[in-house]
C-alpha cells in the first residue's frame, strides 16, 4: 500500500494538496484585474466578497530539527472564525508540473488556540493584516490580497501597506494527483495574462528577503 | 617493292585539324563533321539559282545513260502525244478495272477474301501506360468537372448575395447575431459557431448537455418563390439537437382516489399538445423552448430517481413519464412530464384521460418545483466565501465552526442531511391538501350554522408549509357585547402544517388536530356551544338577572358524541323565574324554563312560609326557540327574559 495512504489511515487525516500559482499586480491596475476577474469566475452578478484576515505565524524552533512554522488567521469581519494551517515546502524543478504543489493541513480552531500554542512552545514570529478580494471558480480560489504591516503588536487598527501592489494568488486544495488541476489552473492563468503573471515562485530565493523584515 | 600477299588498303587520314593548343599541352580537335552537317554543306555549294543550263546539262547525261525515256519526253515531235499519254493511262486504269471486276466475279484463279482485321496483339507496355493515362485523364475530367460544379454554386450564391434586393444580408446577419450573443453564450469552434443552452453554467449537473448551432440560413429556392416568405425570413437559423425538439412541461396533479391504495391503478397520460413550435419561428423561441425542456427533463429525472431510492412507508410508482404517491389515504399526488415534440402525433388514445380538462393541476405546486430545482442549482454554484480567506473552501460556516464549537456525530449527521426534492413536493402539497380541506370545511359549517356567524380570517402572507387563519364566532348584533370587560365572541387560532393542525382557543389551550376534516368541524361546533353559553351569560347580566350557576363542562346528563356540553342557570331579579340553557356540540340549544306552580300550594303553610320558599321547586318546561321571534339566540333570549320578567 502507498506509505502516504498508510499514515492517513493510522492518524485518521487525509493528505491534501495545494496547487498554487502567485503573481503581483500594482495597485493602480488593480481594478482592471477585479473586472477581469469578476467576468471570468463564477457569480458575476453579485459583488466579490471581501476579506479582513489577521495572520499570526508561529515557529518552534526545535533543537534538532528544522524549525516548525504554523500559521494562525483569524477574520476580522467574523471574530469566531479561527483557522490554523500547516504547509509544507513547494517541491521545485519539476518542469512537468504546471503549478506548485504543497502539501497542506487545515485545522479550525477558536481563540483558546494561541494559549495553547504559546503552552506548546511556539513562539510569534511575525504578524500581518490581509485585506482583499475573494472570487472562485469552481473549486478553484482566487485571491487579490493587499498586505499590511502593523506598527504594535495586536494592534489591528494602525495600518501600514507592506508594498504597492496586490498579490494575486490562484490555489485549489485537492488530494493527491490529480494532475488536470494544475492545467485548468495553467489556463486561467494564461487568460490573466497580460495583467499579471502568474507563475510558480522559488519561495527559498525569497528566504533570505523575510527573514530581514522579520522585526 | 611488296611483297606478295600483304594487303594494302588506302584510307583517309584520319587526322583532323587542330583547334587549339591548351598551355598544358593538349589539343582540342575540331571534330569531323557529321553526315548531316557535310550534305548541308554541299547543299550550300548547289547553287539553284542557274536552272536551264542546268537542266540541258542534266538532260543531256541523261539521255546518256537512259534510253526509253528519250522517246517520249520530247514535247515538239508530235502535237496529240499528250492526248496518247492520257488515252493510254486511262486504257491501262481500265484494264486494271476489269481485270478486278473478272477477279471479283469469276473466283477462278483468284478470289476477294476479307482480310483478316488485326486481333489484339499482346499489349505491350507503351500501349497500357497509355490506356492508363487514358483513366487518369477522363478521372480527372469528371473530378475537374464536378469541382467547377462547386464553385460554379458557390459563385452563384455568392453573387446573389452580392446583389440581393433586400439589402446586404451579411450584415443582417452579423446584426442577429450580435442580437443572440446578448441572450445567449456563443463560441466559435473550428467553422462553427456552437452556443449551449444547458443549465451548466448556472449550477446544474445534469448529464445532458444543450449545444446549439447557429448556422447562416441562406435559403436559396424557397426564398424565390415567395417574396413574402423571403422578407421574413431570418438570416440566422439555429439548429437544436434532435431530443431537444418540441416543448414540454411538468405537470402536478392532486387527484382524491376512492380505492385509495390501488397505486397500479395509474393510467398513463399522454400529454396534450400545447403547440409545437413550427420550424419556421423565431430562434428566440426555440431556444427558449429548448431550454425549457431541458429543464423540465433534468427536473422530472431528479425526482424520479429520488422516488425511486427515497425508503419510505408509502411506495412512490415510476412509470414512463410519471411518479405517483399517496400523499393523504384517499388522495394521489402526480407528477408528469408532459413532451410534445414536433414529429407527428404519437399514436397514444387518450385512455379515458380527460384531455382538455386541467382542472385538477397545481400551477404552484409547478412552480414550486421549478423552485427548488433552482434552488439545488444555485446551491452548487454558491459556496460560503471562506472567512480567514486561507479557510477550506467549499463548506459552510457552521461546518467549518464544528469541529472547534465541538458538534457531535449527530449534529454533524443532522447538517449532513438534506431534503430531497421530492420529499420537498410532497410536503408542499399535502400542505395544500389539509389547507383546502380546511378552507371547504369552514365555508360548510359557516353556510350551515346560521345562528352564530361563523367569520374566517386567513392570514395573507403563509409559506409553503404553513398557514394560519382565525375562526370568530359572534352573533350577529351582538359582536360588541361587553359585560366586565369580556367580549362577547369566542375566537380559534388555526395553525395549519403538513400534516396536522394547531388550534389555540380564546383562553390559551392548545389542540392538536389530525388531518381529518371532521375534527375542526366537531372543533367548531363545540366552540358554538360554548360560545351560547358565553352569551347568555352576557345577556343576562346586561339586563339584570343574576347567574345562578355556569358550567362550561357538563359532568351529568346524557353524553355528547364529542366534548360535552355546558350549561347556565339563570334567575330573574325578582327571584320568581328561573331559566335554565344548556348547549351542546350535538345535543344542540336547548332552553328551559322554571314554572312555579302557587296553585298547588297549601294554603295553610302561607302563614308560616315567606313566599320566595316557593320558589325552590318546581318543573322546568323547554322553551320551543323555534316558535319565539328573533333572529338568534341573544334576541330570543332577551324576548323570554323580557316577557319573563313582567310584572305579576
Amino acid at each position: 500500500m502507498d506509505p502516504s495512504l498508510h499514515q492517513a489511515l493510522k492518524t485518521g487525516i487525509a493528505p491534501l494538496h495545494e496547487y498554487f500559482l502567485q503573481g503581483s499586480i500594482l495597485d493602480a491596475s488593480k481594478e482592471y484585474l477585479i473586472h477581469r476577474l469578476r467576468g471570468l469566475c463564477d457569480h458575476a452578478d453579485s459583488q466579490p466578497e471581501q476579506f479582513n484576515d489577521h495572520e499570526m505565524v508561529f515557529m518552534l524552533s526545535g533543537q534538532q530539527q528544522a524549525p516548525f512554522t504554523v500559521h494562525l488567521r483569524h477574520s476580522l469581519l467574523a471574530p469566531e472564525c479561527w483557522h490554523l494551517r500547516y504547509v509544507g515546502v513547494a517541491e521545485m524543478g519539476d518542469k512537468t508540473r504546471q503549478t506548485l504543489v504543497r502539501t497542506c493541513l487545515d485545522v479550525g480552531v477558536s481563540e483558546t488556540i494561541i494559549k495553547f500554542l504559546n503552552e506548546m512552545g511556539f513562539r510569534m514570529e511575525y504578524e500581518f493584516v490581509a485585506r482583499g478580494i475573494f472570487f472562485h471558480k469552481g473549486i478553484m480560489k482566487v485571491t487579490v490580497t493587499k498586505m499590511f504591516k502593523m506598527n504594535q503588536v495586536n494592534d489591528t487598527k494602525s495600518l501600514e501597506p507592506v508594498s504597492a501592489s496586490h498579490l494575486v494568488e490562484v490555489s485549489v486544495v485537492a488530494s493527491t494527483s490529480q494532475e488536470q488541476i494544475g492545467e485548468d489552473m495553467k489556463n486561467f492563468a494564461e487568460q490573466l495574462k497580460p495583467l499579471v503573471l502568474l507563475e510558480k515562485v522559488d519561495h527559498r530565493k525569497l528566504q533570505p528577503v523575510t527573514s530581514q523584515t522579520n522585526t | 617493292m611488296a611483297l606478295v600477299g600483304v594487303s594494302v588498303s588506302i584510307e583517309a587520314v584520319q587526322e583532323n585539324k587542330i583547334q587549339e593548343v591548351t598551355l598544358d599541352g593538349q589539343e582540342i580537335v575540331i571534330p569531323p563533321l557529321s553526315m548531316s552537317e557535310s550534305l548541308a554543306k554541299s547543299a550550300q555549294k548547289i547553287d539553284f539559282t542557274e536552272d536551264g543550263s542546268e537542266d540541258h546539262s542534266a538532260k543531256t547525261s541523261e539521255e546518256e545513260t537512259g534510253d526509253k525515256e528519250a522517246a517520249t519526253f520530247q514535247p515538239s515531235l508530235w502535237p496529240w502525244d499528250s492526248v496518247r499519254n492520257k488515252l493510254k493511262t486511262a486504257y491501262t486504269e481500265v484494264g486494271v478495272l476489269l481485270d478486278v471486276l473478272n477477279i471479283a466475279k469469276e473466283k477462278k484463279y483468284m478470289v476477294l477474301t476479307h482480310v483478316q482485321q488485326d486481333t489484339s496483339e499482346p499489349k505491350s507496355a507503351v500501349q497500357l501506360l497509355a490506356k492508363k493515362k487514358g483513366i487518369m485523364l477522363q478521372s480527372l475530367i469528371s473530378g475537374l468537372s464536378a469541382a467547377s460544379a462547386v464553385l460554379l454554386s458557390g459563385a452563384e450564391r455568392l453573387k446573389r448575395s452580392h446583389e440581393d434586393k433586400t439589402g446586404a444580408s451579411s450584415d443582417k446577419f452579423h446584426m442577429e447575431l450580435l442580437k443572440l450573443r446578448q441572450s445567449w453564450r456563443l463560441k466559435k469552434v473550428g467553422n462553427a459557431i456552437i452556443g449551449d443552452l444547458s443549465y451548466r453554467s448556472a449550477g446544474s449537473r445534469f448529464w445532458q448537455g444543450g449545444t446549439f448551432e447557429v448556422t447562416k440560413n441562406t435559403g436559396t429556392s424557397s426564398g424565390d418563390q415567395t417574396d413574402v416568405g423571403s422578407a421574413l425570413q431570418n438570416p440566422l437559423q439555429v439548429v437544436i439537437p434532435s431530443e431537444l425538439e418540441g416543448t414540454a412541461y411538468v405537470q402536478v396533479e392532486i387527484k382524491s382516489v376512492p380505492d385509495s391504495m390501488n397505486l397500479m391503478s395509474a393510467t398513463l397520460q399522454m400529454p396534450d399538445a400545447i403547440g409545437r413550435t413550427p420550424p419556421n419561428s423565431h430562434w428566440q423561441e426555440r431556444l427558449d423552448n429548448a431550454q425549457n425542456l431541458l429543464f423540465c427533463k433534468e427536473l422530472f429525472a431528479q425526482l424520479a430517481r429520488e422516488a425511486v431510492k427515497m425508503k419510505s412507508n408509502v411506495p412512490h410508482v415510476v412509470v414512463g413519464n410519471q411518479i405517483i404517491t399517496n400523499i393523504f389515504p384517499g388522495v394521489q399526488l402526480s407528477i408528469v412530464l408532459c413532451h410534445s415534440s414536433n414529429k407527428a402525433d404519437k399514436k397514444g388514445v387518450l385512455q379515458g384521460v380527460s384531455q382538455p380538462a386541467r382542472t385538477d393541476n397545481k400551477p404552484v405546486l409547478e412552480h414550486s418545483l421549478h423552485q427548488l430545482l433552482r434552488e439545488v442549482h444555485h446551491k452548487t454554484l454558491h459556496l460560503d466565501p471562506p472567512q480567514p480567506a486561507t479557510a477550506t473552501f467549499g463548506f459552510t460556516k457552521r461546518r467549518r465552526l464544528a469541529g472547534p464549537l465541538g458538534l457531535s456525530r449527530a449534529d454533524l449527521k443532522e447538517m449532513a442531511d438534506s431534503e430531497t426534492l421530492l420529499e420537498q413536493i410532497i410536503q408542499q402539497a399535502r400542505h395544500e391538501v389539509l389547507k383546502f380541506r380546511t378552507m371547504a370545511t369552514i365555508d360548510r359549517l359557516a353556510e350551515e350554522v346560521r345562528d352564530p356567524q361563523i367569520m374566517a380570517h386567513w392570514s395573507c402572507l403563509n409559506s409553503p408549509l404553513q398557514s394560519n387563519m382565525k375562526i370568530i364566532i359572534t352573533s350577529s348584533g351582538y359582536e360588541a357585547v361587553r359585560s366586565q370587560g369580556l367580549v362577547t365572541f369566542q375566537s380559534l387560532d388555526l395553525e395549519i402544517g403538513v400534516d396536522s393542525l394547531k388550534a389555540v382557543t380564546k383562553d390559551r389551550r392548545v389542540l392538536q388536530l389530525g388531518f381529518q376534516e371532521k375534527e375542526v368541524e366537531d372543533l367548531i361546533r363545540w366552540q358554538i356551544s360554548q360560545h351560547h353559553i358565553a352569551l347568555s351569560q352576557n345577556i343576562a347580566r346586561m339586563i339584570g338577572w343574576e347567574v345562578l350557576g355556569c358550567n362550561g363542562c357538563n359532568g351529568v346528563g346524557a353524553m355528547e358524541g364529542f366534548a360535552s356540553s355546558s350549561s347556565i342557570q339563570l334567575v330573574a331579579p325578582k327571584n320568581d323565574r328561573m331559566l335554565l340553557i344548556k348547549s351542546g356540540p350535538t345535543s344542540g340549544l336547548h332552553v328551559f324554563l322554571k314554572i312555579d306552580n302557587k296553585d298547588n300550594l297549601d294554603p295553610s303553610l302561607a302563614a308560616l312560609v315567606d313566599p320566595k320558599w316557593l320558589n325552590l321547586g318546581g318543573t322546568f318546561r323547554e322553551i320551543d326557540m323555534e316558535q319565539i321571534e328573533g333572529g338568534n339566540l341573544a334576541t330570543k333570549l332577551e324576548l323570554i327574559m323580557a316577557m319573563v320578567c313582567k310584572k305579576r
